[in-house]
């Protein structure tokens, strides 16, 4: 008898017009001390399955078919008062963001007895004691003390660790884990990972562990079910559905992780779906206007930074003695060859962010100096040097759909830096936008629509064409990918190496993801705690890292290059 | 703690340096208090004689001097119509209006919190549209026509109610007088008190409503129900801690702009309050009074302020006002 | 803690007896705002004046129709030119227990000389002789007609009581108008009631005093509960919630309410106060042609503010006086043609008309800023545009001094009740030596209107006096001087069995001693 068996799930969303099939006859089973992971781009319906099983579907989505049985109990069928006694007791829930997931109003000790005693015929001291234990369990140190602070107080890796003391707390038969560690740094990721697969081993619960992560799967799952679209379109044991995948979607999607054992020219695509990729050869750049820009240089090296330093106040306080700072980067130095791709890597808070920052003019730097082409752009009095070196740096975030301004048509977005900065004369400019529009591979149709019309992706394409429109010289790309699924990641990832072949653009790359550095960059720094640690060619790096932390990082890089090896599809064109 | 303190400290005293000088720049268009203080009849020598006494022919810049060099001193002037300090005037009218304050802010928050909550949990409810569509209205209903709305039908039409005044009051440690411990006194309030806070009301349901909603939304109250939990103790455990942190911070500044409103139903009751004199003074030119009414409103602003961020201290855990280890 | 709540319980129980059952001789009264002051000579207002008249009693006072009652005076006959003899009431006791004697005239006369609001109207006067302990002499620096009216203004105050220094060393009887007094927190009258208790600009209590002189006084109230109550609506409200028992004043949009009520009373009287415009001739050369003037008064059309805006609450005037006054004179009515106001536009050349500047307060009369807007629009008619400003009294009269705008409003109460008053202060030359002319913002000027009324206030022949003073309105109504609109109305109502009709009067000092309530 399975843990869990669930037969021909539908779920749908009930939207205007149109009803949205969330899942689609989805069928699988779970055993006890399982692990599976249950994997697919977003909006596959994997959160979906996983919110369904307990009704926790945000409204209207509702189950309108199939059958989901905990042991012998047919929980889809149990009402509102049922079901709360499943949620905790038999049923325990991680969810993906640690930060967001725990009150912020109430102290641990709070969260995790009031659980408990919901959970387990306890009271309030048996309760506060066995959460203790629980929190020792999970490897929080001091936990006596601990049970007693805000979630604030403590770190994001920390507070998994106590989501995961409280999803144990009704001691549950199965743990449903919906992105567990995706919001968290490499090195905290491969701890609380472990430590879910040793508590499932140890209590013999099952998990269904939802992710996106190829990597994760491939470290944890005992079992893989790959989603797409709301159906199920394969399962089985992790080695075979990683090695020898027999649904296209599946090998497509293994194909388009970014490898990090060896270095690639393209990415390949997922193939599956249909692609978007078109353009690149719509204009010709050596003509184009595009192509005109600035390209007199005066040194090899075109940005380098010398002893950058920035602190933030933590705590204000009248006296010197009593502020608290936070010092973003220390003595920075680093230096950007013309028409290479530089890669910052570090975990987050490692301050390279702020460094793109302070390179781009939005935020000032204490001391040090950044020089661009020559020009100080530190505290140099030059307003009109400034702002013309300025134009020829330009940033692509990481959130495409914060970074544009939703009241915009996206025609108009594009024009604002070539109109601010008059580059073009005022009749060529929308021509100049339809082509910078089809280069990126939208189509200058849709200069008329506004940003919320368009996916991730798409988005980060107008991103990338508005930084485009200044004919920048360096191009800061800031987790240009991070909130993109791997497919679109590999597309976008693409378009911005087309893009440097043709226009000779230098990068500054930032990113966690050490698979994505290793296929993008040539030089390489790792950052923490504000300072640069080591310094290397790219393959160099990967290969022979010097530092000890650098090192460290490598090992813990989830890979599951071993299995890839032997199914590798390679589409990649040309 | 001691230097928030000190800080609250001297952002009140700037504040109340600055509306001094804004009152003493538009002091001119006041008018004149010896239209107030005399009859029309008397001589313009007279007149000139009482202008000289009052200080009024001074250059402003004098005037204001030595109205700095008193106030350090803690003496804001003497009221024209009081005929006594203005400080003290102030202190006297103060209980009635905090009283009555205190009371639109109890209805406040008893009605708005249960209303918002419920129009956030269920929202297709039909009496959480009425609520809704009331609120719309409500806040289109300016505050003198709701309070004369009141009197028209609990006390002249129906005769239920005290038309005006704050009727018996019992006086407490020797100074304030307190409208809660009588019954005369608590049914001169009610309505008063309704009035006051129907202005408010519709703005805090929303608020409440707004925030209930966000919170409901967010990743906590979704873990929270993922643990077991009920929606009895999800809402009102998990919810709605969560949602008091906004509600204080935009409703403490509100509760500051109801000095403000107390003036318009202050006048409307006869509420003897801060705001009827108020009024009053500015009708009567009462300089020093005006004066030392705003400069106090400013002080108070700074000083609710002050409480709701203590407050907000309370609630919040990751506020840290008293300076401890982070 | 029970017996707290029962002590609570029976509070409230107490609240709403209290509320609910009315005492038959307490009278609970409200204003629109109570006087500033107990000393009744630091200012000359209708509140300070009505205050006088319940806590102290005048020499002589007036009646309804305008003529004089004797009260601390039980006689006067008229010595020579300049001196009018006063029989004074024996057995009077002030509040304090002390007997009212001469001497306490003579101490008050002296006081009234020295208060700032009231030694303009004693200016005629040069002294008041103690003949003996009941008899005063009042002698005038010439022949003056007006000795009577300036007596009503001599309410004796209990010099005993006012004499020495207070707990602070401040002369008792010193009269401060900034701040406070002994005079102004502490009162001795021989009036009908005391203070018992005030707290300023919410209540003050009144009993009656026991020793009150005048035993054939029909008046039964006990005990008057005095609250200002400033906003009208609120005042009715407060009438007709059973909340007070009478108020004043009412606003002629309550009229219907209060009429209609069974509960209620609504008693309405002709009132002395002349509300008009003044054209100034300094500003404009335009208005310093007659044609002009006789055009904008000709256009303005008096009987309709008064139907319209005042809802009948006025009478309409074509003149200051008021009927009852010695000026009154009967042929000079309204003149609304709009069709001779242009005529008389267009034969002065202004036939294509001119803006001028006008001002008016928005809360010191009766709907000053609405009557202001309908003339604005009335003298569009001729053609003249009026750029209109109205704004509170606290802005208006700074403004009103400094002669701000070419057309002016004021409203003008007779503190003597006579017309000579009008046009010492409204119509005579400005003049700042002899200080005439005070408020007249138009600068109109006539030496006959000057010297006729210099002359009255030597005149003690009344028929004589009255033709003289008849002749000056005459004079300002050719020469359209100023725009009359109307004497305001007075008002006020009282819940049924109060009866307020035999005691109120067009000065507005209800005679509450007087009051009877069933």
């Amino acid at each position: 008898m399975p843990l869990l068996t669930i037969k021909s799930l539908c779920i749908e969303f009930p939207g205007r017009g149109k009803t949205e099939r969330a899942a689609n006859n989805v069928s699988f089973e779970l055993h006890a001390g399982e692990i599976l992971g249950l994997v697919g781009e977003s909006g596959a319906g994997k959160s979906t399955i996983g919110n369904g099983i307990v009704q926790l579907l945000s409204a209207p989505g509702r189950v309108t078919s199939g059958d989901i049985y905990l042991n012998d109990d047919l929980i889809s069928n149990f009402n509102a008062k049922q079901i709360l006694k499943v949620r905790g007791s038999r049923i325990g829930f991680i969810f993906q963001d640690p930060m967001t997931s725990l009150n912020p109003l109430f102290t641990i000790e709070n969260q995790m007895v009031e659980t408990i005693i919901n959970c387990l015929d306890m009271n309030q001291q048996q309760a506060s004691q066995y959460a203790i234990e629980l929190l020792a369990q999970v490897g929080i140190p001091d936990p006596e003390i601990r049970i007693k602070q805000f979630p604030h107080q403590f770190s994001g890796g920390m507070r998994q660790r106590v989501v995961i003391a409280i999803a144990l707390a009704g001691k549950p038969e199965l743990i449903i884990a919906d992105e567990p560690t995706t919001a968290l740094d490499v090195s905290v990721q491969d701890q609380i990972l472990t430590l879910i697969k040793g508590l499932c081993r140890e209590h013999n619960v099952g998990c269904l562990l939802v992710t996106h992560d190829m990597g994760v799967i491939a470290n944890v799952a005992d079992r893989v079910a790959v989603m797409y679209r709301g159906n199920l379109v394969e399962i089985g044991d992790t080695a075979q559905i990683l090695g020898s995948p027999n649904h296209d979607y599946t090998k497509s999607l293994i194909s388009a992780v970014p490898r990090s054992n060896i270095k690639t020219d393209r990415f390949p695509l997922v193939e599956y779906i249909e692609t978007t990729e078109k353009g690149l050869d719509s204009i010709d750049v050596t003509t184009h206007w595009l192509g005109q820009g600035v390209r007199h240089t005066h040194s090899d090296d075109l940005l380098v930074i010398k002893d950058l330093n920035l602190r933030f106040i933590t705590r204000d306080a009248m006296f010197e003695r009593n502020r608290r700072y936070l010092q973003a980067t220390s003595n920075v130095n680093l230096t950007v060859k013309q028409g290479e791709t530089y890669g910052l890597v570090g975990e987050s808070g490692s301050g390279k962010s702020t460094i793109a920052r302070m390179v781009a003019g939005l935020q000032k730097p204490d001391s040090g100096s950044i020089q661009f082409d020559g020009l100080e752009l530190v505290g140099n009095p030059d307003k009109v040097a400034i702002r013309n070196a300025r134009k020829q740096i330009q940033m692509v975030f990481q959130n495409p759909y914060s970074s544009l301004n939703g009241r915009m048509k996206i025609e108009n977005i594009i024009a604002e830096p070539i109109l601010f900065h008059k580059i073009a004369p005022q009749g060529d400019v929308s021509q100049i936008v339809g082509d910078l529009l089809d280069h990126v591979g939208l189509g200058r149709q849709s200069g008329k629509k506004y940003p919320h019309e368009f996916s991730g992706g798409q988005r980060q394409r107008i991103s990338i064409a508005r930084a485009l429109a200044s004919r920048p010289r360096l191009l800061i790309c800031d987790e240009p990918t991070s909130a993109l699924d791997v497919s679109v990641q590999a597309q976008i990832l693409n378009l911005l190496k087309d893009l440097q072949d043709e226009l000779g653009l230098t990068m500054l790359f930032i990113s966690h993801d050490l698979p994505v550095i290793r296929q993008m960059c040539d030089r390489v720094s790792i950052m923490r705690h504000g300072m640069i640690l080591e310094t290397a060619e790219s393959e160099q790096f990967f290969e022979h890292p010097e530092n000890a932390y650098s090192a460290e990082l490598l090992s813990l890089m989830p890979r599951f290059d071993n299995i890839y090896e032997s199914s590798r599809i390679t589409k990649a064109p040309n | 703690m001691l230097q928030f303190l000190l800080k609250r400290l001297l952002q009140a005293m700037l504040v109340m340096s600055i509306i001094s000088i804004a009152c003493f720049a538009i002091q001119d268009s006041l008018g004149d208090p010896t239209r107030e203080l005399a009859a029309n009849s008397i001589s313009s020598e007279e007149r000139e004689l009482l202008r000289e006494e009052l200080g009024l022919n001074d250059s402003t810049i004098i005037q204001f001097g030595r109205f700095i060099g008193r106030a350090v001193q803690g003496d804001l002037g003497n009221s024209y119509f009081f005929k006594e300090p203005a400080m003290t005037v102030i202190l006297k009218k103060l209980p009635a209006t905090l009283e009555l304050s205190f009371a639109a802010s109890i209805l406040i928050i008893v009605i708005s919190i249960p209303l918002g909550v419920f129009t956030a949990i269920r929202p297709r409810h039909w009496f959480s549209r009425l609520t809704m569509a009331i609120s719309v209205i409500g806040i289109s209903i300016p505050v003198f026509l709701t309070a004369i709305g009141l009197i028209f039908i609990f006390s002249v039409t129906l005769g239920w109610m005290p038309s005006f005044g704050r009727g018996e009051t019992v006086e407490m440690w020797g100074y304030w007088n307190s409208n809660f411990f009588s019954g005369d006194g608590l049914l001169h309030i009610i309505m008063p008190a309704v009035a006051l806070s129907s202005i408010m009301l519709p703005l805090f349901i929303r608020l409440v409503r707004a925030e209930m909603l966000e919170v409901l939304s967010t990743e906590y109250v979704k873990f929270a129900r993922a643990k077991g939990l009920s929606s009895y103790k999800v809402y009102m455990k998990h919810a709605l801690k969560n949602t008091m942190l906004p509600v204080i911070t935009v409703g403490g500044v509100q509760i500051g702009i109801m000095v403000a409103y107390t003036i318009l139903t202050e006048s409307v009751f006869q509420w003897p309050g801060m705001g009827f004199m108020f009024l009053e003074a500015v009708n009567r030119s009462d300089i020093p009074l005006i004066t030392a009414y705003i400069m106090f409103v400013g002080f108070l602003f700074v000083v609710v302020n002050t409480l709701v961020d203590l407050l907000y201290g309370v609630i919040n855990p990751m506020v840290d006002l008293v300076g401890g280890n982070q | 803690m029970k017996n707290k709540l029962q002590l609570m319980g029976g509070l409230f129980c107490a609240g709403m007896l209290a509320f609910t059952v009315v005492d038959a001789k307490t009278l609970r009264l409200a204003y629109d705002a109570d006087p500033v002051t107990l000393d009744i000579h630091e200012q000359l207002s209708g509140g300070v004046l009505q205050l006088a008249h319940m806590t102290f009693d005048p020499l002589i006072r007036w009646t309804k129709d305008l003529g004089f009652e004797n009260r601390l005076a039980t006689s006067h006959e008229r010595l020579n030119d300049t001196t009018v003899r006063f029989n004074l009431r024996k057995g009077v006791k002030f509040h304090s227990g002390n007997s009212m004697t001469a001497a306490d005239f003579s101490w008050t006369f002296d006081r009234l000389k020295n208060s700032q609001d009231f030694k303009g109207i004693f200016t005629n006067f040069s002294a008041l002789n103690v003949v003996d302990d009941y008899t005063i002499d009042l002698v005038t620096t010439g022949p003056y007609p007006l000795v009577l009216h300036t007596a009503t203004y001599i309410f004796p105050m209990d010099r005993k009581f006012y004499t020495g220094t207070d707990s602070n060393g401040k002369d008792k009887g010193e009269i401060v108008k900034n701040g406070a007094s002994f005079a102004s927190t502490n009162q001795s009258g021989t009036g009908p009631f005391t203070v018992t208790s005030r707290e300023q600009g919410v209540k003050i209590e009144f009993e009656r005093f026991s020793d009150y002189w005048d035993k054939s006084s029909p008046g039964n109230v006990d005990k008057i509960i005095f609250t200002p109550i400033k906003d009208e609506q609120t005042r009715v409200a407060a009438l007709l919630s059973g909340g007070v028992d009478m108020i004043a004043p009412v606003s002629p949009n309550d009229f219907g309410q209060i009429r209609s009520n069974s509960k209620a009373n609504l008693i309405t009287k002709a009132g002395t106060r002349i509300i008009m415009f003044q054209m100034n001739q300094e500003r404009r050369a335009e208005l310093k042609d007659i044609r002009v003037r006789q055009a904008i008064v000709h256009a303005v059309n008096n009987d309709a503010i008064v139907k319209k805006i005042m809802k009948g609450f006025a009478t309409t005037a074509g003149q200051m006086s008021p009927e009852g006054y010695l000026g009154h004179n009967p042929k000079l009515t309204p003149r609304f043609d709009l069709e001779e106001a242009r005529n008389l536009m267009k034969e002065a050349g202004y036939e294509n008309g001119f803006t001028l500047t006008m001002m008016a307060p928005n809360n010191r009369y009766v709907n000053d800023d609405k009557i202001a807007q309908a003339v604005a629009v009335m003298l569009s008619k001729i053609n003249i545009k009026i750029d209109l400003q109205t704004m509170p009294k606290a802005q208006y009269w700074p403004m009103f001094d400094d002669r701000a705008a070419d057309v002016m409003m004021i409203g003008w109460h007779s503190d003597t009740e006579d017309s000579a008053n009008f046009n010492e202060f409204l119509t005579m030359t400005p003049n700042s030596d002899t200080g005439m002319g005070a408020y007249n913002s138009g600068n109109y000027s006539s030496s006959f209107v000057d010297e006729s009324t210099m002359a009255a206030n030597q005149e003690t022949d009344p028929a004589k006096r009255a033709s003289m003073l008849q002749a000056v309105e005459e004079r300002i109504y050719q020469e359209a001087g100023i725009v009359p609109l109307h004497w305001q109305n007075l008002a006020w109502a009282a819940r049924k069995g109060v009866n307020i009709e035999p005691i109120v009067n067009a000065m507005n000092f209800p005679y509450l001693g007087d009051l009877v309530i069933d």
